[in-house]
């Protein structure tokens, strides 16, 4: 009897515990009954052999970890989407006012482990659909044909071809120093960012060097105050004191470092005469983008928070792909002849980038007000080398938007809006969010999206977007899904069911 | 026909004898090197016409052998691991454990080692390659040499979850067969360190250390003070039947107790 009740003690701790506790971890408690001899040695094995085996049927019993691996997490998000996008050849540029229109219904999945090790460090492991580096989306029905050269293989209705898998972040971390976090691989991105200058999608690849304190400030209060005098029931003076609470400050401060391998070439010194293009010499030193930011996020009382990030980026080397002068397109040209001039250089960018944001609650509805501002140093020289030596001045972007509500649980909601204003010489185009504006530059426009909480995993959004040419003198900077440049009147519909796990 | 028969009677003849006599008992060398072999030789002399077959190779060979049924006895110096008891269960088989005799895992260095004590700190970095010189444990300088039990040991897996919070042992460490091996290697080697059952501490050459004040002793293990005791097991599917089980009662009664004592183990009362 005693031994019954000691097993269903043992299994409830078993159960509450999560299932993720093994049986052996009711050794601790049997250990104290028998140090307290409530049971003996022979009986505490008997209980703990039978957890051992109900354990051992349970799919979490049935998976295997090795001893390193402290802590693991699978997670992961499976998306459909319906998506419209389409844009307009501005009037002066052949062919002229004509439209291109793309609907899609697309599906994306993300798996991803996660894990800690011993000794303080850390891996992370996601395997994501699309090889695009900005988008993890699948096209239904893209793939019935493929063609290669002068060949068309016709593969079929429901074909395979564009459904793949690929690594799309493998990462490995260390945080044995204080305040410090050490990251190397494929990773997801370590940046305070907006979708103004990242692409949510992007996992760079190189190191990350990230710091971050936090330091809590009293002001006032904390002493002890006296009330008013009140009497208890027998009329004797009773002292009542309360404590007045202080005003507190949170302050995070960070440092995020990022060395990110752009563009490798390979091989640095190849065999024979050193390549040449158009007579000049091929560069053979790998591109890399370097980034600086620190940043602070202040916490005050009743739920107001303000943050912004300062950050610096610049690019050393050449690489062999983003080596040629940025132009981005030319309204003087046909549109062919615009989309075909080079929309990827990295050439001349130094830029400064400052995302903020400033948070509070309405009663229990958070609302914040949103922003990023960038600016290029260099946009002078981008220009000129562009074939547009008077247009140094379109160096700027800037983003301003406000949201309310959140999706964190069902029945949570959300509506967010933002403008946003990208100048042709101010950003690296191959950076920036691929959906709002078309990976473009020298666009602005309005985005408002409206979401909502199906469950606690499952979220329906719709969102919208609306942008045109900044400067219609200028190209429209990028490569995007829609082949014009300049790109106007450029719309953008989605509509999302996203299933989180 | 008359093959058949001549067949079938020795088929009969050799299941008469299994179930009557003959026991089969494998798994751990620290069980079975000494104190089962003396269990049985007692054992005989009250049971005439019982016969023991015993195979001393490890904890993971017994508890094997208890699933795969080749073992009416599986002697283990740990715990079934659950993929052996999600195993067993596959198969219908019931790993029930028995305690029949607690040991403490002492920690041994060579007798010429000024170092006599060590805390479970120090002992972790030991034998996880942390530490790798002995003047950073206390003692005169010079490369340690760890000695462990092999994989399918008990002791190999119990020492780890004990000692090392479940870590994994130094690159460079020397993977020995059984408790002797290890007591005879650390014995000739004057920077060697090792574990081993407390049956085998008597070893010439070697030395006991204390583990954060504490040594192996039947009373520190019998109370749990020493960090590093453990209860040894017979597993058997099920309850054990007939000699098995007579087997097993015999270990637990006071005479198979007084000799669990006599080899060096710890009684269970």
């Amino acid at each position: 009897m005693l031994k019954r009740f000691i097993y269903i003690l043992a299994a409830a701790s078993f159960i509450f515990g999560g299932i993720a506790a093994k049986a052996q971890d009711a050794g601790a408690l049997l250990d104290l009954l028998v140090r307290k001899k409530i049971i003996n040695d022979q009986e505490a094995e008997e209980v703990r052999a039978e957890l051992t085996k109900e354990a051992a049927a349970t799919s979490a019993g049935k998976w295997k970890l090795s001893t390193p691996i402290t802590e693991l997490e699978l997670y992961g998000d499976a998306r459909l989407r319906y998506e419209y996008r389409s844009g307009q050849t501005e009037g002066g540029v052949s062919p002229p006012n004509d439209w291109q229109e793309r609907k899609r219904e697309r599906y994306r999945l993300r798996i991803g482990l996660r894990g800690v090790l011993a000794d303080d460090w850390f891996f992370g492991v996601r395997l994501e659909t699309s090889q695009n580096p900005r988008s993890t989306n699948v096209t239904f029905g893209d793939d019935t044909s493929t063609t290669s050269g002068s060949t068309t293989t016709i593969n079929g209705p429901f074909a395979k071809n564009s459904d793949g898998i690929n690594v799309g972040q493998a990462y490995l971390g260390y945080r044995g120093f204080k305040d410090i976090t050490l990251t190397g691989g494929k990773m997801p991105n370590p940046l305070v960012t907006t979708l103004m200058t990242w692409d949510a999608d992007i996992n760079p690849e190189g190191v990350a060097e990230q710091w971050k304190h936090t330091f809590t400030f009293n002001f006032g209060g904390g002493g002890v105050e006296q009330a008013q005098q009140s009497y208890a029931k027998d009329s004797k003076n009773l002292a009542i004191t309360k404590t007045s609470e202080p005003w507190k400050l949170k302050v995070d401060l960070f440092a995020n470092f990022a060395q990110f391998i752009y563009d490798d070439v390979n091989p640095e010194n190849p065999v024979g005469a050193p390549r040449t293009s158009g007579g000049k010499l091929v560069p053979t030193t790998d591109a890399w983008l370097l980034a600086w930011q620190v940043g602070a996020r202040f916490t005050f009382p009743n739920n107001l928070y303000a943050q912004l990030a300062p950050t610096l980026y610049n690019y050393t080397g050449n690489g062999d792909t983003f080596n040629g002068h940025f132009v981005g397109g030319d309204p003087a040209l046909s549109n062919s002849d615009s989309l075909s001039t080079n929309q990827w250089g990295i050439n001349s960018l130094l830029v400064f980038d400052m995302p903020m944001e400033i948070g509070w609650k309405i009663g229990e509805l958070p609302v914040r007000i949103f922003g990023d501002f960038a600016v290029n140093f260099e946009a002078d020289d981008r220009a000129k080398a562009a074939g547009f030596p008077g247009k140094g001045d379109q160096r700027y972007a800037y983003q301003i938007g406000a949201g309310i509500g959140q999706l964190k649980a069902k029945n949570d909601w959300q509506l967010q809006a933002f403008w946003q204003h990208t100048e042709q010489f101010s950003l690296d185009p191959n950076l920036v969010d691929s959906d709002f504006f078309d990976s473009r530059v020298n666009i602005e426009g309005v985005v408002v999206q409206a979401g909502y909480a199906l469950s606690d995993a499952v979220i329906f959004n719709l969102s919208y977007g609306y942008g045109w040419a900044a400067d219609k003198s200028l190209g429209t900077g990028g490569t995007g899904d829609i082949g014009i440049n300049p790109l106007n009147k450029y719309q953008i519909f989605q509509a999302d069911l996203n299933v989180k796990f | 026909m008359k093959r058949i028969y001549l067949s079938l009677i020795t088929i009969l003849s050799l299941m008469g004898s299994a179930y009557a006599d003959r026991l089969v008992i494998k798994g751990s060398d620290t069980l079975g090197a000494k104190l089962v072999p003396q269990l049985a030789e007692q054992f005989k002399a009250q049971h005439p016409g019982t016969t023991f077959d015993i195979a001393a190779e490890g904890s993971t060979t017994g508890i094997a052998a208890i699933i795969d049924g080749t073992a009416q006895i599986g002697m283990s110096s740990r715990r079934a691991k659950s993929s052996e008891v999600g195993q067993a269960a596959a198969k219908g088989i019931n790993m029930k454990p028995t305690v029949v005799a607690y040991d403490g895992i002492a920690v041994i260095v060579n007798a010429g080692n000024p170092v006599k004590s060590l805390t479970k700190k120090q002992v972790e970095q030991i034998f996880t390659g942390e530490a790798t010189d002995w003047s950073a444990v206390g003692g005169s300088g010079g490369k340690i040499s760890v000695y462990t039990r092999n994989t399918s040991s008990g002791t190999y897996s119990d020492f780890k979850e004990l000692a090392m919070k479940k870590r994994d042992y130094a690159p460079g460490s020397q993977k020995m067969a059984g408790n002797e091996q290890i007591a005879s290697e650390v014995g000739k080697n004057p920077a060697g360190i090792g574990y081993v059952g407390m049956a085998y501490t008597k070893a010439g050459g070697v030395k006991v250390v204390s583990i954060d004040g504490a040594t192996p002793s039947i009373q520190s293990v019998q109370n749990h003070s020493y960090p590093y005791w453990r209860p040894t097991f017979y597993y058997t599917n099920g309850e054990p039947g007939g000699v098995a089980k007579t087997f097993v009662d015999f270990t637990l009664s006071s005479v198979g107790q007084k000799i669990v004592n006599q080899v060096g183990f710890v009684p269970i009362k």
